[in-house]
């Protein structure tokens, strides 16, 4: 790795931190804002969070480094790679505070609720940049602690109340073990430092086994919770549920690449001695993955935890890219979490778009007969499911093209057989919620209150998944180039 | 890289997304009921027009790909948009595009609830079906495949019978789980070719046998779920039942014929080895459909589920006339499938005219039709000895030709003499009169007894109209198959060709100039 370290702590080092500056001073100022403005100024919030996410957007594609730089010695990396990771944020935080505004306007102190967005993106671009242990740990704590509340926002709700305790309980758990897991990985190799830890295990070679692998097991257990991986699926379905849609959207995608990126800086720098061992747990999680999130994804009533599932099923899918290990696998990734982006938002704004007087849309039988009331929006479903499910001349097919040609490349052909075959399983829970639209009557009347704001966010990731779907070279090429920083 | 293009315009892009860009301009700017079936007829009349110049300036004296194009259009993976026809594929482009004008023209007042829906689902279904028919690269081909889904998913979900949604989603999963391992086959090739998707490369490429082998497992799954051959066939008969009246005619009349022309374009030209390998399963399975399928046709109550059997009793003999490796056979395969596509087109048209007037499909319901539409019994019983292989119908023409071809074949792989397989064969010109003729009795002769049956009227002219052209289709290659024949000629002689020469010698070949080449180091 072509480490450029400035020789001063001061200022230049926090030029490379400045987009998270800006975040955590307008989060900050936004938390006052919001206790001190009238009624009707207060509406201006989401706003002014939107515009702090965009600004902190054009800071970062405005700083992009040619090379990798690391500051803080060694505790901080800003790379292409992070760059792509944090935009990749940046938009999903964005769009999911775009489809908060109208569908959170009635709440109490609704202000924290961004503000509380806000910190988490921050969290997340801890992680991503992170080039050691307790940056990392300190990134996930500040987003899983600010997700923890956003699931629970809605306090006179049970189930969202439930879904903020599973979750916390289950949170809090899986961060002891990646902690857990870490202390060992530091004890065999003596430093919190990726790229040192992962010298210091090669240097240990075989005779801190034991030790390792325990290390090993706990640390992949840990990030496994966080990016669902089954068998640490469990909170899943329940925190889906239970959390306002918006915030449902959010944490389906942006945590989701947050761990992703930390998963792969952590396989690459710190784990390379021991790739053996770490993809096979990783096959095994995988297999469990689309095996659980498929097949539990037909069962569902409710939407929201349909596609709870069906992330978790994703999820195995994207492990495909990690257990590759090779670039191909990691650009794979990226490839398919920017697509899962705009499938995912655009499906969540219709889902959002579903409430109306007196029900909550969330369930399936609730889009009975979309097609003939409102015809864009059953078409602009339509098509997300279809990507869903992976059909071609849409986005989605190219997401598993990448990771399952990486995987086959890498010698796991028997594994992509499995994962094909479970994306055929797939597609016949999204094509349901299509045949729901399409084919069957009206039951609960569509009496919407119309929202240019939800409008533009669906045609936009509507046509984004078209165009991505039909010409995906420019995306490719853009996750090879940042894959630069990584390997 | 020199392309072959008579006619020095994409003639093919045009024909594959004339009928997208229809589609889309029809939900944007068209409105009311009418307007939107006059804009479709027009988009599948001049779309039809554009493709006719691929027959009338094709060339016959060559077996190379022909009106070709070639794009980069995803470097990254060697994808490129890569079109160009044959003698094999061309004539299913023009019968596509035919199909579709009669599919929108049958629609024309049976289809009352969301009519752009209906008509832009079709138009979308042309573009992916000549997108099949012309892609030259295996992703692109792929691409087509599957999105043609979508729109026949729709079709058949949204304006189908009463147990639509069950029979629509059966399709979906059979297709996709078939796809899925076409997929998997495509991009194993990918791999072994050198990272090329060009199905040209492919053919040419010498695979070793144990590729050859699983490759073909897996393009069988895809194919002969299409086809489809028994035992994956049971979609069809449900599909059929259930589909509107233009959605059977386009499924009998075009996307059978994709899984047998996926045979002719993939397995037999780029797998020899494998495809002699597996002549005598293939010929069993054939003769399944021919016998058994025949037989389970003949005891269906409903009329659609009838032909919707028939149809794979009739596919089993293109699968049959393709492992056969002979000129006559193969020939007759084609010719087969595209009578098929007339003769079944139109008899389920026949039942659609029927089904406007009483609404339901059992044979039971009918009887003594022919003394209230006496037209309409005559046209039906045209297209009933058509089904039979009358001599004088396509379909004749078409399975003498497989018969003869088989008998006199002899294939490698094969220990048994083809006669046999040809006696077994022949059995189905019985079996098929039995059930057709069985039919026809039932439904149109006896005496006039049911109520409902005697307030049926005869044929509207706009309902003669399309039965018209399919009647002289038939005839015409019943009778004069010869301009068919010849535009094939030269392109079936190159697949017998590439069929009949083994890869082996080659791919030990190409496995040992490494070593070699070492050696000389």
């Amino acid at each position: 790795m072509a480490n450029v370290t400035f020789p001063f702590p001061f200022p230049e080092h926090l030029i490379t931190l400045l987009p998270e500056m800006i975040v955590a001073i307008m989060a900050m100022f936004l938390l006052l804002f919001d206790v001190f403005v009238s009624k009707e100024r207060k509406t201006m919030t989401p706003y002014l969070a939107i515009l702090t996410v965009i600004v902190a957007g054009i800071g970062t594609t405005c700083l992009r480094p040619e090379q990798t730089l690391v500051a803080f010695y060694g505790f901080f990396v800003f790379d292409q790679f992070a760059v792509f990771a944090k935009l990749l944020i940046y938009a999903a935080t964005a769009l999911a505070m775009v489809i908060s505004i109208d569908h959170m306007k009635d709440e109490e102190n609704v202000g924290e609720y961004y503000v509380l967005m806000l910190f988490a993106m921050l969290g997340m671009m801890l992680m991503v940049s992170s080039n050691n242990f307790i940056t990392m740990y300190l990134g996930l704590e500040l987003m899983a602690l600010s997700v923890y509340v956003l699931v629970g926002y809605q306090r006179d709700v049970l189930r969202s109340n439930e879904a903020a305790l599973k979750y916390f309980i289950l949170g809090a758990l899986s961060s002891c073990m990646l902690l857990y897991g870490v202390t060992f990985l530091y004890g065999v190799s003596g430093s919190f430092e990726f790229t040192a830890m992962g010298q210091g295990l090669n240097a240990a070679g075989s005779s801190a086994d034991f030790a390792v692998l325990l290390g090993l097991v706990f640390l992949i257990a840990g990030l496994g919770f966080k990016v669902s991986m089954a068998p640490f699926h469990m909170w899943t379905p329940d925190a889906y549920e239970g959390a306002p849609t918006p915030i449902t959207a959010f944490m389906s995608v942006a945590p989701k690449v947050a761990g992703l990126v930390v998963f792969m800086r952590i396989v690459v720098d710190a784990l390379p001695a021991l790739q053996h061992e770490y993809t096979t747990i990783l096959t095994i999680m995988a297999v469990l993955s689309m095996t659980v999130g498929n097949l539990a994804a037909i069962a569902q009533r409710n939407i929201k935890r349909m596609l709870a599932y069906s992330t978790i099923g994703h999820v195995g899918f994207i492990t495909l890219g990690l257990i590759a290990a090779t670039p191909e696998g990691y650009a794979g990734i990226l490839v398919y979490m920017s697509i899962y982006l705009f499938m995912t938002m655009g499906v969540f704004a219709i889902i959002i778009l579903m409430r109306r007087e007196g029900i909550q849309g969330e369930l399936l039988d609730d889009f009975a007969g979309l097609s003939r009331v409102r015809p864009g929006y059953a078409l602009a479903m339509g098509l997300f499911l279809f990507s869903l499910g992976g059909i071609p001349f849409l986005a989605g097919f190219w997401g598993k093209y990448v990771v399952f040609i990486a995987a086959v490349e890498a010698g796991h052909l028997y594994l992509v057989l499995y994962a094909l075959l479970f994306s055929a399983v797939g597609a016949f829970y999204y094509i349901r919620v299509v045949k729901y639209i399409y084919f069957d009557e009206e039951r609960v009347a569509f009496n919407f209150v119309e929202n240019r704001l939800m409008q533009v966010t669906v045609a936009v990731t509507a046509i984004a998944v078209v165009v991505l779907g039909v010409y995906p070279e420019p995306l490719l090429n853009l996750c090879r180039q940042a894959l630069g920083g990584l390997v | 890289m020199e392309l072959h293009n008579a006619l020095g315009f994409p003639i093919l892009t045009l024909s594959i997304f004339l009928p997208l860009l229809g589609a889309m301009g029809i939900w944007l700017f068209v409105r009311g009921d009418n307007a939107v079936r006059w804009a479709t007829l027009s988009v599948a009349v001049l779309t039809f027009l554009v493709t006719l110049p691929l027959a009338l300036q094709f060339d016959t004296t060559t077996a190379h790909m022909q009106f070709e194009e070639f794009h980069q259009w995803i470097p990254a993976f060697n994808i490129n948009y890569q079109l160009g026809v044959d003698g094999i594929s061309m004539p299913f482009i023009i019968l596509t595009s035919l199909l579709t004008i009669i599919c929108v023209i049958s629609a024309w007042n049976c289809i009352q609830s969301r009519v752009k829906e209906y008509m832009m689902a079709f138009l979308v279904l042309e573009t992916t079906l000549i997108g099949v028919f012309s892609a030259l690269d295996a992703m692109l081909f792929y691409f087509f495949w599957e999105a043609m889904l979508i729109p026949m998913y729709l079709i058949i979900g949204i304006w189908g019978g009463k147990n639509r949604v069950y029979a629509t989603i059966k399709f979906f999963l059979y297709t996709l789980a078939g796809s899925v391992l076409m997929l998997l086959a495509i991009l194993a090739m990918y791999f072994k070719a050198g990272e090329t998707f060009s199905m040209l490369a492919f053919m040419d490429y010498p695979f070793d046998f144990d590729w050859q082998f699983w490759i073909f497992i897996a393009f069988f799954a895809a194919f002969a779920v299409k086809v489809p051959m028994w035992p994956v066939h049971t979609w069809l008969p449900d599909a059929h039942t259930e589909a509107p009246t233009a959605g059977s005619v386009i499924l009998a009349g075009i996307l059978l014929k994709m899984g047998a022309y996926g045979f002719l374009r993939f397995s037999l030209p780029m797998l020899p080895d494998a495809s002699q390998y597996f002549v005598p399963f293939m010929v069993a399975l054939s003769l399944v459909a021919i016998i058994y399928i025949s037989l389970v046709a003949m005891m269906q109550t409903d009329m659609k589920r009838l032909i919707a059997y028939s149809s794979i009793a009739h596919m089993g003999f293109v699968t049959l006339g393709t492992f056969m490796f002979t000129q006559v056979a193969l020939e007759g395969a084609v010719i087969n499938m595209i009578s098929h596509g007339f003769v079944a087109a139109a008899l389920f048209l026949c039942v659609g005219v029927m089904y406007d007037r009483l609404h339901t499909r059992e044979i039971g319901d009918y009887g003594g039709v022919v003394n209230v539409m006496p037209v309409f019994a005559a046209v039906m019983l045209f297209f009933c000895m058509a089904n039979v292989a009358l001599p004088g119908s396509s379909a004749f023409i078409g399975e003498i030709m497989v018969l003869v071809g088989t008998f006199s074949a002899d294939p490698v792989g094969m220990d048994m003499s083809t006669k046999w397989v040809a006696i077994g064969a022949a059995t189905s010109i019985v079996l098929s009169a039995c059930y057709t003729l069985w039919m026809y009795k039932r439904v149109i002769m006896g005496d006039l007894v049911k109520d409902s049956v005697k307030s049926m009227q005869d044929m509207t002219v706009r309902e003669f109209g399309f039965f018209v052209p399919l009647m002289l289709l038939v005839l015409w290659m019943g009778f004069y198959p010869l301009p068919v024949l010849e535009v094939m000629h030269v392109s079936v002689a190159h697949l017998i060709e590439q069929a009949t020469t083994s890869k082996l010698d080659a791919a030990v070949l190409a496995q040992a100039l490494p070593a070699i080449d070492a050696a000389h180091h």
